[in-house]
């Protein structure tokens, strides 16, 4: 099972999930509610 | 006449009416307008193929592009596109499906000029995919995303691929993220990234159902998926010269829109979430990404649209593969009566066998040898041919009745899968067939010579009109 982490936008306060691909990977997530572009590190909320 | 999407539309119109509606009523595709009318439908236990009329593309603006979408969404018309008659759309259907997929029909070429999907061609910054209608389908989705199939060419032998994809519109004109999961396409594009060139594509965004319906089918890496979508359409797949290769990269001419693009080597960027075919959303990750170089269409285009994680997402998955499935196993116990891919099990992971169970075992055996036909299959349900495997309630009344936990549940573990579900890499092959080496109760009938020939209004008052509940 391909493992997962939730993040929460710093900007709208949306969550959504990743790929753990992209945890630290240094590639901007972006928000789906509000197109924001972060950092996962920026989320003020990680569940893993 | 080559046949093509807005042929079948109105075919189905014509011959199955029941199951064609339109919407004249403006749709704003990237406010969800789409999918909440298409699941209050699905709701309400409707799934008709949808013509919308009247439609806006991303950036809000009228456009004269009308989405058809729902297309896939019941048997009878995957029957029907596939020449088959509708009325036999169960086993019939998926065994007539794998004889299609047998052979081949070679594609015919005609000039550009002759091309319908040529009578608009726009290159460069002419392009603009937010111009089209593009759909957005869930409350997570990263953005709308265009769900049809993409066409690449093997590096080496010049075979055609063709695949379902999804590509994310961004905001930007001349971009969009793909995200591939055919291992036939991923292979064309892994040959190019290892010469480090940049893999030439066609996003071939409506067509005649048939063709979509053959591009699914299980055929080798090598052969040309056009050959093959041409023994499901029953004629040659006519193509045209690309606008951005010609002749090196050929298109179908009777497509309603084609985007071509190049996929760089190692780019890769942000997409998904994206609500799926196991409807949940798939995880944010990082796929290719697609720079166009031009976009054809028809001057009177239609979009064509899969609603992910429904009905005719689901028979995309079932129906090309249930008559594999069937010749496969029957292959080898040699007694399959049928095979079904329920939408419980969004025609993924689940399988129902059927057999004329001749031994205890064989049950077991069927469904062992099932699991094996498919990576995306988690639970195989192997029943007696009594059972109907198309009516679910006698599926489940076959598991609560004649499982033994202990005997009849084998579980395979850590074997490849496809999709994320709580059952991860481990697999449940169920023999839910009736016990032979033992004396076990039977299933109870009214006598077939009393129930021959009754017909309701002979014997109910005023029944006449009346429906059953």
């Amino acid at each position: 099972m391909d493992k997962v982490f939730w993040v929460t936008c710093p900007d709208c306060a949306g969550r959504f999930f990743c790929d753990m691909e992209l945890r630290r990977s240094g590639h901007k997530l972006i928000c789906p509610f509000c197109q924001n572009e972060f950092l996962d590190e920026e989320s003020p909320e990680i569940e893993e | 006449m080559a046949r093509d999407l807005r042929e079948f539309v109105r075919q189905v119109e014509r011959e199955l009416p029941s199951e064609y509606v339109s919407v004249s009523r403006k749709v704003r595709p990237t406010k969800f307008e789409v999918t909440a009318l298409l699941e209050t439908l699905t709701e309400a236990g409707h799934f008709p193929m949808v013509e919308f009329k009247s439609t806006e593309d991303a950036h809000g603006n009228d456009v004269d592009i009308p989405i058809v979408s729902n297309v896939f969404a019941s048997r009878k018309r995957c029957a029907l596109a596939l020449g088959h008659d509708p009325d036999k759309h169960k086993t019939e259907l998926s065994l007539e499906y794998a004889r299609l997929a047998g052979r081949t029909i070679a594609p015919e070429t005609i000039d550009s000029s002759e091309a319908p999907v040529k009578q608009v061609v726009l290159r460069g910054e002419q392009v603009d995919m937010g111009g089209l209608p593009v759909v957005k389908h869930y409350e997570m989705d990263l953005s709308p995303v265009y769900t049809m199939a993409l066409a690449m060419k093997d590096p080496d032998t010049g075979a055609y691929n063709v695949s379902f994809i999804k590509g994310f519109y961004k905001n930007d004109p001349r971009k969009l993220g793909i995200s591939i999961h055919s291992p036939h396409l991923e292979r064309v594009l892994r040959k190019y990234e290892e010469r480090g060139e940049a893999a030439p594509a066609a996003f071939i965004l409506g067509h005649h159902p048939a063709f979509y319906l053959g591009a699914l089918a299980l055929s080798p890496y090598d052969s040309d998926d056009y050959a093959t979508i041409g023994s499901f359409m029953r004629e040659p797949l006519r193509l045209t010269p690309s606008t951005t290769w010609g002749e090196d990269f050929m298109v179908p001419a009777d497509a309603e829109i084609v985007v071509e693009g190049e996929i760089p080597p190692g780019a890769r960027e942000v997409v998904d979430p994206f609500g799926e075919v196991t409807r949940h959303y798939q995880a944010q990750c990082l796929r290719q990404s697609m720079q166009v170089k031009a976009l054809t269409r028809r001057t009177d285009a239609y979009l064509q649209d899969i609603f992910s994680g429904h009905e005719g997402h689901w028979n995309l998955g079932g129906i090309p593969k249930e008559g594999s499935v069937f010749n496969a196993v029957n292959a080898r116990v040699g007694n399959v009566t049928a095979v079904h891919m329920p939408h419980s099990g969004v025609s993924r992971l689940a399988c129902y066998v059927a057999i004329n169970k001749q031994k205890e075992g064989d049950g077991k055996v069927a469904g062992l040898a099932a699991l094996l036909e498919s990576w995306t299959f988690q639970a195989i349900v192997v029943v007696d041919a009594d059972i109907d495997v198309f009516n679910e309630k006698e599926v489940v009344w076959a598991l609560l009745t004649m499982v033994d936990p202990q005997r009849d549940v084998t579980y395979v573990r850590n074997m490849s899968t496809t999709f994320t579900t709580a059952m991860g890499h481990n697999k449940v092959v169920i023999d839910a067939t009736k016990p032979l080496d033992r004396a076990f109760p039977t299933r109870f009938r009214v006598p077939p010579a009393a129930m021959d020939g009754v017909r309701l209004e002979d014997w109910i008052d005023d029944w006449t009109g009346r429906s059953v509940d």
